[in-house]
């Protein structure tokens, strides 16, 4: 082989699956919006399970929200026709993510679970990831945060609290996954089943509109979800591939 | 090339040097300092550090009581999921039962007994022992009247409320009160006129297909929000075949509003008349087939739809439409809650409502009204639920100077009552104030001695949630983590007193824990012990977070004789004239706040409004074309009055309320609950009007009409959200109601609507 | 190129230019002073502060994550062209009247790239990690992403920052050494080592003028490739209004445009209190003023065309954002740009209007407002105004972030007052070289003949 026909295998080498692990998982959420109440559980759970700053009043008047998903409400017609829908915004973990091609020092990648991962010591605070990202999901730490004693006790050992200077954004709950995924190694080198990691926004709403789970599994709950003929995704037009599928609402009046 | 002798060379070494090594020194200080991390050389017994201990227990944020699951951490409680095997949340748990880590944790939870050092309301106190507190506190108990000892609780059931029972009925007193602010006085009272029941039945949201709801906000704070959002979850895409339809009528739309396929605004307390026009057409179009169908035309011959229609400002094409889509759909189920159940003519309003069940047969059947089994423990509670009316018993008491002592546990009624009650004026008049709260709350900062209660989180307790799942369910709650501070458990508090008291033989337990041991070793001896022992079947109940019983009613309900002719709904009263006071105040119970107990939770403070998106504040919704016709913007800062007090919130247009009728949020307002409460919006509650309805005592939330004017101030909401409109961009998308699409497998609203003539 | 009054000697040109380095009038420090106490107040003191608190200082939020340090940075690199224009461009078109002006105009290159630099130390999160962006080996096995457009910026500023510096350098050997020749002390000794040993022999003018002219064709693409990069920090993104094809000449021709009016008001600046008047002439003014009424039809077209696509694209997000530019919350700061960069510089077709001195400053200075303006709009309108409309925010600067704007200018008169007294901002030889010497010996034809 030339060296140039080495040096491009060993560059599609690493892009096969199963290249780091023997399994590779394309992590995979749908979003039923016809189930969705807007309760807002999930931004709760989220802030428990994931470490989130309260950022407080001032910064909030100041438009400095850290909600690594949020509720979307949209109104539609005018009084006594108004309808009032809900979308939960997250980070779409695209394959095709703008957001990792403009981050100067690789803070944010691709994994080879399909997740858009962030990592947070790495990160310079360019914040051209959150100017690239259509969804707006990625929420950047403008100041140090507190906790008032004894608040912080409750905060997830398993979760890095980051400094000032740093993007966040939705992992998927990556600990869980990489827990699931430590706990399937020892069980004997097996694959995690569907359903047994679940990030903390799925598990907790109340009207199970969070489907999470493996698409490379055709059997799981989500590649069943996937498939349902009212799935789309959001901004699809913009080809950045999410791996998030919103199904549409049923608007049982309408022709 | 040019001189440069060594001495220049050096000079300029060094200047470059010196350079770097200030810009090393900025670095440095800005840079966090070292941490170190202390690994345990002889870890504690109770955990192993690095892995998670899971415990179950049971929710204490509102009165569903849902099981959940903690997640603890070296002895810290890090999250609080749901307990997958519990009937009523199914691992499911809401934002308010995730925030309940921010209870244990709360930098403003009393940390140990007080007294008060100064006058009421000074917040000067000073720290006691238990053995103290205790002691005065059993001093004043012997040396008062009988009648003169006042407990005054939140909504508590299974064995604590026995316990609250025995030790009242040892102490001789019957004031014994169970007080939350959002309990549904008037739906007991309906349940107990329509059906002669005592308690509340199960309402199965999950297998309907047809629910009807006149203001009851089921996915938000209506009996069990969570066992709800399932079932509406369910009913809506989980069900092959059928999707449920759900049909919500209100003067301002709720989340339940938003979720529901339609929303209908009907002028505020004449929902009644709409259960009525309703149910006058199921049985006028001859949809309804019993044997008693003569004694309901007769009943409801009044309620033809034009008189409805004139009444509600409901269409008669409308009314006539629902009354077909309900008795055609099987099963269909009607609830009401909310504002329907909070007027002058409450209780009428839910018995017509349960007459609409009635009449298209759900009493019983899946899909419908499911009467549950009589509770195992803690039925006696239903009666201590003190609506407006026992609570004004109350005041009177204490102004004419009957009540010595009052012992407060957990409850707020100097926040959930209006002033109007006087409440806060006849404290002045007991003598002695003793408050079990966890947190300083408006009560307790009028109270004497305080003997803080443990949070839920790390007590012995129990619940059987109310009302059930159709069986019976109850869950023991158990300590998760170690106590933090100097707190009791509310049992050992009362175990102790009755200690002082020398109560001895009849509470001879010393601990909560050991009463519950021996209130479940009879439950334990209720049914076939499947374990071979209590111990082992208490271990199994706390592993597994559950307790159910396979068992059902099965006697058939009845409808209470009489019923069917008395059928009628009174005209809604309103305090205040339509011209001085143009609007209907609609207070409602908010997801994150509930009854103001949200208020010092910081994830609850800035969980966004799920309509408004509103956080940290307290806001009034208008409707735009009414906002726009009397000059007010978004966030205008206007003062409400009512006859009874008045309050400023800013103005919020909100698309979907009436014209006439402006909502308020409850929760804010406070001026005790910590630093996250303190000083932040309005109570709407302290300007409702006093007035009740007369057949529960249930206090008429929504019975106050309200003025608004102008400040001249400007007070902008803090909102997360920024434009509400799609603009076409087809975010949210949906699909219509009759998707032909094949390999879809959810056919969508399958109830057939039969066009009939005439 | 003669003056007005007298023909001028090859000994007054280095009278002058040495008189402007050696002779410090107290208004010199006196400026200089007020300068640097600006720039500590109102540069270094906010930025500390926001190092210590966060970028919370500053007023950016969620999603208007990128303010006025970024509307700064590239409006200095913008400056920046000032100097490649002039320096380079006029250079191989053979130009005359550019020779007393261009060595000002490269130190306004180097020191608005050095404050452009400045700006993106204030506008990271974690300055302190700078570094990483630059290729280097490290322990941790990590390069940079090289896909990234920001990392282009970085190669690009960078190989323009160097080639401009060792280009002014380059060009100022022989001045250096013309004024080593002429003064003692500490001045000699410093000039001595800058330059190099220069003596002035025919194979080392031979080699100067080669390397000059190489380096000249190789900063104008670089200069063009610098701006045209810097836009693609925006045009790469899939925001609406920002991901447009015409960013690239659009930022290039704005950042010539705006460089071009920043020599004119340095060159006022220079000519009043540096006395070169005879050496900075209505010549001048003139002939930047015909550079600035093209540059700015040519910026006007493309504003119009912006306009016209994205009307045109009927949807939504290009609409909504248009609207929003013209008629939203920031229309007034729009309006003043159209009026200032669009509308006023057409006075400059009056011959009378561009050689009168004053009125030129005051031209320049307000398009480079409303070039700055047309930055800070890039940037506040389009993330204003994204995807989803419940993201859409309004970012307000706050005061560290205008406080660091002005200082940012103290910073550049700082650098550009310390450059006048150490370099020769006129460059002697190329000055002489208008005068109309005798043809020198071993020198190309073609710099000898004009």
């Amino acid at each position: 082989m030339s060296i140039w026909d080495r040096f491009a295998s060993g560059w599609r080498e690493f892009r096969k699956d199963g290249y780091y692990e023997e399994f590779d998982y394309a992590w995979t959420m749908t979003i039923d919006l016809d189930r969705c109440t807007g309760c807002g559980a999930c931004v709760t759970a989220c802030q428990a399970e994931n470490n989130i700053p309260i950022v407080g009043e001032e910064q909030l008047e100041r438009g400095r929200e850290m909600q690594w998903i949020r509720i979307e409400r949209y109104w539609e017609g005018e009084y006594p026709n108004a309808k009032l829908k809900f979308i939960p915004m997250l980070c779409q973990q695209c394959d095709a993510a703008p957001c990792e091609t403009v981050c100067p020092v690789t803070a944010t990648y691709h994994n080879q679970d399909g997740l858009n991962v962030q990592v947070y010591n790495r990160c310079i605070g360019t914040r051209s990831c959150a100017v690239y990202c259509p969804y707006t999901v990625r929420y950047f730490n403008y100041n140090d945060h507190h906790w008032d004693a004894p608040l912080e006790q409750q905060l997830n050992p398993d979760v890095t609290v980051r400094e000032k200077g740093v993007m966040e954004k939705c992992t998927f709950c990556v600990q869980r996954i990489r827990q699931a995924k430590d706990h399937a190694k020892d069980d004997g080198r097996r694959r995690v089943r569907d359903g047994e990691v679940q990030p903390a926004c799925v598990q907790t709403c109340p009207s199970e509109a969070l489907v999470f789970g493996d698409r490379k599994d055709a059997s799981s709950r989500v590649s069943k979800s996937m498939s349902d003929a009212r799935a789309y995704r959001v901004l699809d037009e913009l080809n950045t591939q999410p791996s998030v599928v919103y199904l549409k609402k049923v608007d049982a009046d309408a022709d | 090339m040019a001189n440069v002798d060594r001495r220049e060379f050096l000079k300029l070494v060094g200047a470059g040097g010196v350079g770097a090594g200030a810009g090393f020194m900025l670095a440095e200080s800005i840079k966090h300092p070292v941490e170190y991390l202390i690994p345990y050389p002889v870890p504690p017994e109770e955990f192993s550090p690095g892995i998670a201990t899971w415990y179950n227990s049971v929710c204490g944020m509102c009165p569903a009581g849902c099981g959940i699951s903690v997640r603890t951490r070296e002895g810290r409680a890090k999250k609080i999921e749901g307990n997958p095997l519990h009937p009523v949340n199914q691992g499911r748990l809401c934002a308010l039962g995730q925030a309940g880590l921010q209870v244990l944790y709360n930098p403003d939870r009393l940390t140990g007994p007080m007294i008060q050092s100064g006058q009421r309301g000074d917040d000067k106190f000073v720290k006691i022992t238990w053995e103290d507190g205790l002691s005065r506190t059993a001093e004043r108990l012997a040396a008062a009247r009988r009648d003169g000892i006042s407990f005054l609780s939140q909504g508590v059931r299974g064995h604590l409320a026995e316990l609250f029972e025995l030790f009242m009925g040892e102490l001789g007193s019957d004031r014994l009160l169970h007080y939350d602010f959002g309990h549904p006085h008037a739906l007991y009272a309906a349940n107990r006129k329509f059906f002669g029941e005592h308690q509340l039945p199960y309402y199965d949201i999950r297998n309907t297909r047809y629910l009807l709801s006149f203001g009851a906000d089921y996915l938000t704070n209506w009996l069990s929000p969570v066992h709800h959002a399932l079932g509406f979850g369910h009913s809506r895409q989980g069900n092959d075949g059928h999707r449920g339809r759900f049909v919500q009528i209100e003067p301002k739309m709720s989340i339940s509003g938003a979720a529901a396929d339609e929303w209908i605004p009907a002028r505020p307390g004449t929902e009644g008349f709409l259960a009525l026009g309703i149910a006058h057409h199921i049985v006028a179009d001859g949809r309804y087939d019993g044997d008693d169908a003569g004694k309901w035309r007769a009943s409801l011959a009044d309620w033809s739809s034009d008189r409805v229609a004139g009444l509600s400002g409901v269409s008669e094409e409308t009314i006539s439409r629902l009354a077909r889509e309900f008795a055609h759909a099987e099963p269909a189920l009607a609830i009401a809650g909310g504002a329907a159940a909070n007027h002058t003519n409450a209780v009428d309003t839910l018995v017509a409502v349960n007459a609409l069940n009635y009449l298209v047969g759900n009493i019983g059947k899946a899909g419908g009204v499911v009467f549950n089994p009589d509770p195992v423990t803690g039925g006696s509670v239903i009666d201590r639920q003190a609506n407006y009316r026992t609570m004004q018993n109350l005041i009177e008491n204490a102004r004419d100077g009957n009540i010595d002592v009052l012992i407060v546990n957990n409850t707020n009624p100097a926040f959930t009552l209006p002033r109007a009650s006087g409440f806060r004026e006849a404290l002045a008049a007991i003598p002695t104030i003793v408050s079990l709260s966890s947190f300083m709350d408006e009560t307790t900062l009028m109270a004497d001695v305080l003997l803080p209660s443990h949070t839920y989180l790390e007590a012995w307790g129990d619940d059987m949630p109310q009302p059930g799942v159709g069986f019976p369910v109850g869950a023991i709650s158990q300590p998760v983590v170690a106590p933090l501070y100097n707190s009791r458990s509310t049992g050992d508090i009362i175990l102790g007193l009755a200690g002082k008291l020398g109560f001895n033989e009849a509470i001879p337990w010393t601990s909560m824990e050991d009463f519950l041991k021996d209130g479940w070793r009879q439950i334990y001896e209720r049914g076939r012990p499947e374990s071979g022992d209590f111990d082992a079947f208490w271990r199994d109940v706390l592993v597994s977070g559950v307790w159910g019983e396979n068992a059902r009613r099965d006697d058939s309900v009845v409808i209470a004789p009489g019923v069917i002719e008395g059928l009628a709904v009174s005209a809604p009263q309103f305090s205040g004239e339509r011209g001085d006071y143009p609007f209907i105040l609609h207070s409602y119970l908010s997801t994150a706040m509930y009854d103001g107990r949200g208020a010092n939770l910081p994830w609850m403070q800035e969980l966004p409004d799920p309509m408004t998106s509103i956080v940290y504040g307290t806001w009034v919704e208008m409707n735009p074309v009414t906002a726009k016709d009397m000059g007010f913007r978004d966030g205008d800062l206007v003062t409400v009055t009512s006859r009874f007090g008045s309050i400023e919130a800013p103005v919020v247009t909100f698309p979907a309320i009436m014209p006439d009728v402006v909502a308020i949020p409850i929760g804010q307002g406070h001026n005790a609950l910590g630093r996250y409460a303190r000083n932040r919006g309005a109570n709407p509650i302290e300007i409702l009007a006093p007035e009740t309805d007369s057949a529960s005592g249930n206090l008429a939330t929504s019975a106050t009409r309200v003025a608004l004017a102008a400040t001249g101030r400007r007070a902008a909401p803090v909102k997360t959200g920024g434009e509400s409109r799609q603009l076409g961009r087809g975010i949210v998308q949906s699909t219509g109601g009759r998707s032909g699409s094949p390999g879809h497998s959810a056919k969508l609203n399958s109830i057939p609507i039969v066009v009939e003539s005439a | 190129m003669q003056t007005e009054e007298r023909q001028l000697q090859f000994t007054d040109i280095h009278n002058d230019v040495v008189r402007s380095l050696v002779v410090t009038g107290r208004k010199y420090y006196i400026t200089l002073g007020c300068a640097i106490v600006l720039m500590l107040a109102c540069f270094f003191f906010p930025w500390f502060y926001q190092l210590y608190y966060g970028i919370g200082a500053a007023g950016m939020n969620s999603p208007t994550v990128w303010g006025t340090y970024l509307a700064s940075f590239i409006f200095w690199i913008g400056l920046s062209h000032s100097g490649t224009l002039l320096s380079c461009v006029l250079h191989i078109t053979n130009s005359q009247w550019r020779k007393a002006m261009y060595r000002s105009a490269e130190a306004m290159t180097l020191f608005s790239l050095m404050v452009a630099a400045m700006m993106v130390m204030v506008h990271l999160g974690r300055p302190w990690f700078i570094h990483w962006a630059v290729p280097y080996p490290n322990q941790m096995g990590l390069w940079p992403n090289f896909r990234s457009p920001l990392l282009f910026d970085v190669m690009a500023i960078t190989t323009y920052l160097t080639g401009s510096s060792i280009f002014i350098y380059m060009g100022s050997i022989p001045d250096f050494a013309a004024v080593r020749d002429r003064t003692a002390g500490w001045r000699h000794h410093m000039y001595v080592l800058l330059s190099l040993g220069w003596r002035g022999t025919d194979t080392e003018w031979h080699r100067l003028g080669w390397a000059y002219t190489f380096l000249a064709v190789l900063i104008i693409p670089l200069a063009v490739s610098v701006h045209s990069i810097v836009s693609w920090d925006f045009a790469m993104s899939i925001v609406p209004g920002l991901h447009q094809t015409i960013f690239a000449p659009y930022f290039v021709v704005g950042a010539i445009y705006s460089g071009t009016a920043g020599i004119v008001t340095v060159m006022f600046v220079l000519r009043k209190y540096m006395n070169f008047e005879q050496y900075i002439t209505k010549l001048h003014f003139d002939n930047l003023g015909k550079l600035l009424l093209v540059l700015s039809l040519l910026w006007s077209y493309i504003n119009i065309l912006e306009l016209f696509t994205g009307w045109y694209s009927g949807t939504s997000t290009e609409y909504e954002q248009l609207k929003y530019k013209l008629f939203g919350f920031y229309a007034p700061l729009y309006w003043e740009m159209i009026l200032f960069c669009g509308v006023a510089p057409l006075l400059l077709i009056s011959n009378k209007f561009r050689t009168s001195f004053v009125p030129m400053l005051l031209l320049s200075i307000a398009i480079n407002i409303g070039m700055y303006t047309e930055r800070f709009l890039i940037i506040a309108t389009t993330l204003s105004r994204q995807y989803l409309p419940e993201s859409w925010r309004v970012y307000v600067p706050s005061l560290v972030e205008l406080s660091i704007i002005v200082g940012s200018v103290a910073m550049f008169v700082t650098l550009f007052l310390l450059f006048v007294k150490i370099f020769p901002s006129v460059s002697i030889y190329e000055v002489k070289e208008t005068m109309k010497i005798p043809k020198r010996k071993g020198i190309p034809e073609w710099q000898a003949t004009h």
